[in-house]
């Protein structure tokens, strides 16, 4: 092992390792490092197999935690005084405009990247589980789901924040869903809102919701996700080389761990030997880390360079009295305003709300059927890990086909819907919209 | 519970022969340590509960300072014929000669206000099968929701009607009062 001599040696060398030895060591000497194994499949390390969207996600969520700390400094979490404190920190405060900007795009492009994350997934049918034994990647599917939830409900809960009309009009309309809810809908509502209005108990529970609770559970649920991807033996790519390694039947070199008569079945190392290290696998120090730096780099560099150029909207102060027309929701959750609006069910004289068939029933059977997919799936093992295996070709159109209704949705909701929530087409004009009275 | 053995008791302390051991008997029979173990589970169980439901309970608030739903709105000659927008309590108040009605602007399909919309000519619908002269519209902007003048939902989202409240005199000053949270009949006429 190298001699370190220097304090910039001693920071550093884990970094760089100059032997395999050290480079196996560095992950366990090095704290950043030690969730990282020692050795990970090249296949795993591909730009075009993951595109690293996990990754990503994960720097969004720790820039999101950066400035969000900051903001919490500035903000005030009053209904007298929010939207005044949100003005200052976007005209007052040095750099108040671009810490807000950076978190408002982080916020967006997290639910795209996290969204598109679980699309890579269900294409390359990772969530199944491979060749090693005692994987269990189902379970860090539903993980994802969770994970995808609470960056909605982040979203959901920060847009509240500015007190602004988006805010006040987005809570109205969201809390009115949880109360097209059976049963206990009203008493849900109540709860969020704290009251029967949307009031200063309400912006509390929000910013608490956003600041603390939501947070946490996403620390939380990443830091299970992470661990069970060790349980899992690395990504869904690292099975398929071991099993095309194992059709090749090319002697290996082997590495016998297995406790025989003493543990059941074949211990986990005797799996892991099926892919042939040398050839396929590279220390993750500096291979991993390196890639991983680079990614970080280019999430900063895009997420910096967009906030100079894409404008932070803030609408007027939140109005009780006026509803803005039309009123529309961030674009992430347009597709769930397009279906609210379109599947009011009217039998006979029996009517099912629209709040309670789209706002509900069809989010929530969405959510179940993510969250049972897995169990139901019975494409082979060979399809593990490849990018639109022929024998998921069934399942993924299906899938894809969900995706673009969503996308579809999102679209209508953004470009085609002006005032009152007429269809206008982009080349149309909206008519001008009643003078307020 | 049985492999909570959290304290087990030396090997030589236990007498073999005066009982059976519990492994071999069919149902361990219940011991002081037995009880004690359980009585700590449920001590454990009953104060996180405890300790929870005070957390949850907390959260739902005993006392709201909000607005009165009910609420003077002003003497009712103060009211042009038609319709008036109150806008702190998004309430329509409807005048046609000497009687009063009112509206709530809450759009029954997920809250939003409805504007009105006076239409350039009076048109003709059937509302609940007999032909009825409207000549105003309630509009929601965010999901695009429609009713006629007396609140009837026609189009979009909405599941029904717009509310029609409670209107009263006030004994003290004669002036119209507004009760959101009491709904009537479509044919209530306050005669003033």
């Amino acid at each position: 092992m190298r001699v370190k001599h220097t304090l910039w040696d001693k920071l550093t060398w884990t970094w760089a390792p100059a032997t395999d030895r050290e480079a196996g060591d560095s992950v366990v000497r090095n704290l950043l490092l030690h969730w990282f194994p020692a050795k990970v499949t090249k296949a795993s390390l591909s730009w075009g197999y993951s595109f690293w969207l996990g990754t990503i996600s994960a720097l969004l969520f720790g820039l999101l935690t950066l400035t969000g700390m900051i903001l919490m400094f500035l903000y005030i979490p009053s209904v007298e005084r929010a939207y005044a404190s949100v003005k200052d920190i976007e005209f007052v405060v040095s750099f108040g405009w671009y810490l807000r900007a950076v978190h408002r795009l982080c916020a967006h492009l997290m639910v795209g990247v996290v969204f598109l994350h679980m699309v890579r997934v269900f294409l390359t049918g990772a969530y199944r589980n491979g060749v090693a034994v005692q994987q269990n990647r189902p379970l860090n599917w539903i993980i994802g789901v969770g994970l995808l939830l609470c960056t909605l409900l982040l979203s959901f809960t920060g847009y509240l924040l500015p007190w602004d009309q988006l805010a006040y009009w987005a809570i109205t309309v969201g809390t009115n869903i949880a109360s097209a809810a059976p049963l206990v809908g009203e008493q849900m509502r109540f709860f969020l809102l704290g009251g029967s209005t949307i009031d200063q108990n309400t912006l509390i529970r929000f910013y608490v919701l956003h600041c603390f609770f939501l947070p946490v559970v996403v620390l939380l649920l990443f830091a299970w996700h992470m661990w069970r991807i060790r349980k899992d033996h690395g990504l869904a790519s690292a099975d398929r080389v071991a099993r095309e390694q194992k059709r090749s039947a090319v002697p290996v070199k082997t590495k016998t761990y297995s406790l025989l008569g003493v543990t059941r079945g074949r211990t986990v190392h005797v799996e892991a030997s099926l892919v042939d290290e040398i050839a396929e696998t590279v220390p993750s120090s500096p291979n991993l880390t390196m890639r991983l730096l680079v990614v970080t780099l280019a999430t900063l560099i895009v997420v910096s360079l967009l906030a100079i150029v894409v404008p932070t909207p803030l609408e007027e102060p939140a109005n009780p009295r006026v509803t803005p027309n039309p009123a529309k929701a961030p674009w992430y959750f347009l597709w769930l305003q397009e279906l609210v609006t379109d599947t009011t069910v009217h039998i006979g004289g029996f009517t099912i709300n629209g709040a309670f068939v789209g706002g509900i029933l069809v989010p929530g059977l969405i959510v179940a059927a993510l969250v049972i997919w897995p169990y139901l799936d019975r494409s082979p093992v060979s399809a593990v890990g490849v990018w639109f295996a022929a024998a998921r070709r069934r399942q993924n159109m299906v899938f894809l086909l969900c995706v673009a209704a969503v996308i579809v949705l999102t679209i209508i909701g953004t470009f085609l819907r002006g005032p009152y929530w007429n269809f206008y087409w982009p080349w149309e004009s909206w008519p001008e919209t009643p003078k307020p009275f | 519970m049985k492999n909570l053995r959290l304290f087990r008791k030396p090997a030589s302390h236990v007498d073999s022969h005066a009982q059976p051991s519990p492994e071999l008997a069919g149902s361990p029979a219940p011991t002081r340590r037995s009880l004690l173990e359980k009585a700590g589970i449920g001590a454990l169980l009953a104060s996180v509960t405890g300790i929870g439901y005070a957390c949850v309970r907390s959260l739902v608030p005993n006392v709201l300072y909000e607005q009165s739903r009910r609420f003077k709105a002003g003497p009712p000659d103060a009211f042009p014929q038609g319709a008036t927008f109150i806008e702190e309590q998004r309430v329509f108040i409807v005048r046609e000669q000497n009687t009063f009605h009112a509206i709530s602007a809450v759009c029954t399909h997920l809250g939003c206000t409805v504007k009105m919309v006076n239409l350039n000519q009076p048109k003709t619908v059937a509302i609940g099968g007999k032909p009825t002269q409207v000549d105003r519209e309630f509009h929601c902007p965010c999901h695009g929701s429609k009713y006629y003048g007396d609140g009837t939902n026609y189009a979009g989202p909405a599941p029904r009607s717009l509310a029609w409240c409670k209107l009263e005199i006030a004994p003290d000053d004669g002036s119209l009062v507004v009760d959101l949270a009491q709904d009537v009949r479509k044919d209530f006429r306050l005669t003033v």
